[in-house]
């Protein structure tokens, strides 16, 4: 094996093992539980840093810039990207590498992108398992970015231990609609792109409306392309991060808990759309021959208990 | 063999200096609507950094867009480079301008298939679920 080979080795053993556990089963379940003992073993102790926002606002970009400062401070980072698939072909146009600088000689980096794939909330079902696996794999910086949409900030924010909620500079009436839902789960809000007009706007918009709320996300003004305000970005998720201690861990195992439940709904939601059932129950509902509560029985193994 | 289950993956890399990456574009576009779950890593990559990215992503094929003429050096290079890291079970396939001369070169180089220009995106993809290793 030449020289060069033998550091892509580790990179080619994490990779395959993401595959693995994108494939559920009793198989994935004993991968992710033996990477987590490696991880008490070995004492990890890594930051998952989740970043949500609308697409454009440069969540791969600041990524990227975070996870050069730290690495320049010795720090090893991974950013696991997370893009939607197509609920028509089931395929995925996976593009965050691009805005992302290959190091491939450095093995104290690691870079996957993610397809959604079945999951029907647009955090991955694999996001948590393949956090595990990264950690394991001695990773201490664990970036995963997600495109904002509506049911994924829930999934990211069960999963990181500090949630950025990334906003352009034309983020300004949009910003406030979106606030209700995302802006209570965030850690911090960071507007990007403060070399672009408008920026310092968005920035004091958000700061006023978040000043009134008790328990406010922190706020960040940074350049990801120009590197602005990135190393006190840095600085800021660490503090945020600082408290975490062994919750990390359980927060993960109980994120891919949650997502291992959601896929297997979702999968018997396929099944019953596929075959019909669906439909046909729903008919039989509307015309009287068949209750809900058996049908949700029949359809999904759901049973209620009756009312108190 | 048993039916795959996963979307096969393909990295869509474009090596070398020139900078046309519109036919790169438009069969990452098209690959997903086939199914596939497409990485595409933009302009002027190295070899170095198409293994890296290549093995970091577990893919299965990795396909080259070159107009560039260096095709003779770059790609068996790159087929060179994944198996000495371990990853020579990667279909490496090549669109874009390349002489007829140059294809038995390149074809014992490892390069899988090669793609000219006028090729349907159906019919890429019909060759590389043929050619992708199983799993």
């Amino acid at each position: 094996m030449p020289a060069d080979a033998k550091h892509l080795a580790a990179r080619r053993e994490l990779a395959q093992g993401i595959s693995a556990v994108e494939r559920p089963g009793p198989a994935a379940n004993q991968r992710i539980q033996a990477a987590l003992a490696v991880s008490v073993a070995e004492a990890r102790n890594a930051l998952v840093v989740g970043l949500t926002g609308a697409p454009g606002a440069g969540k791969s970009s600041l990524a990227a810039a975070l996870a050069d400062v730290a690495r320049a401070a010795g720090r090893r980072v991974a950013i696991l990207a997370i893009d939607p698939s197509s609920h028509e072909s089931g395929g995925a146009l996976l593009g965050d590498r691009v805005r992302i600088d290959e190091h491939p000689d450095d093995d104290g980096r690691f870079t996957r992108s993610i397809a959604t794939r079945g999951s029907g909330r647009s955090l991955a079902h694999v996001a948590a398992a393949a956090t595990i696996l990264v950690e394991a794999a001695g990773f201490d910086l664990i970036f995963v970015e997600t495109v904002g949409a509506g049911q994924a900030e829930i999934g990211i924010a069960r999963l990181a231990d500090v949630l950025l909620v990334v906003e352009g500079p034309e983020g300004g009436d949009e910003v406030q609609a979106m606030k209700a839902g995302i802006l209570e789960v965030a850690d911090i809000v960071v507007v990007n792109k403060s070399d672009r007009p408008g920026a310092q706007g968005a920035f004091d918009r958000l700061r006023s409306g978040l000043a009134l709320g008790a328990g406010a996300p922190e706020l960040a003004l940074v350049s990801a392309t120009a590197g602005a305000g990135i190393g006190e970005l840095l600085a800021t998720i660490d503090e945020k991060g600082a408290s975490r201690g062994a919750r990390g861990r359980t927060r993960r195992v109980e994120a891919h808990l949650v997502a291992a439940a959601e896929s297997h709904v979702d999968a018997q939601v396929r099944e019953a759309t596929a075959s019909g059932a669906l439909a046909t129950r729903a008919e039989q509902i509307v015309a009287g021959t068949q209750s809900l509560t058996g049908s949700l029985a029949a359809l999904f193994g759901i049973t209620e208990s009756p009312d108190a | 063999m048993a039916e795959r289950t996963t979307p096969i993956r393909v990295l869509i890399a474009k090596p070398g200096l020139d900078g046309h990456d519109r036919g790169a574009k438009v069969l990452a576009r098209g690959l997903r609507d086939e199914g596939f779950e497409v990485i595409y890593t933009g302009l002027r990559r190295t070899v170095d950094a198409i293994v890296a990215a290549a093995i970091e992503e577990d893919v299965d094929v990795v396909g080259c867009s070159i107009l560039s003429g260096a095709h003779a050096t770059l790609l068996p290079k790159l087929v060179s480079s994944l198996r000495a890291s371990g990853a020579g079970d990667v279909l490496v396939v090549a669109g874009g301008i390349i002489p007829e001369a140059d294809r038995p070169a390149l074809e014992q180089a490892g390069i899988a298939g090669i793609f000219g220009p006028g090729t349907t995106i159906a019919e890429v993809a019909t060759f590389l679920r043929a050619n992708a290793r199983r799993r």
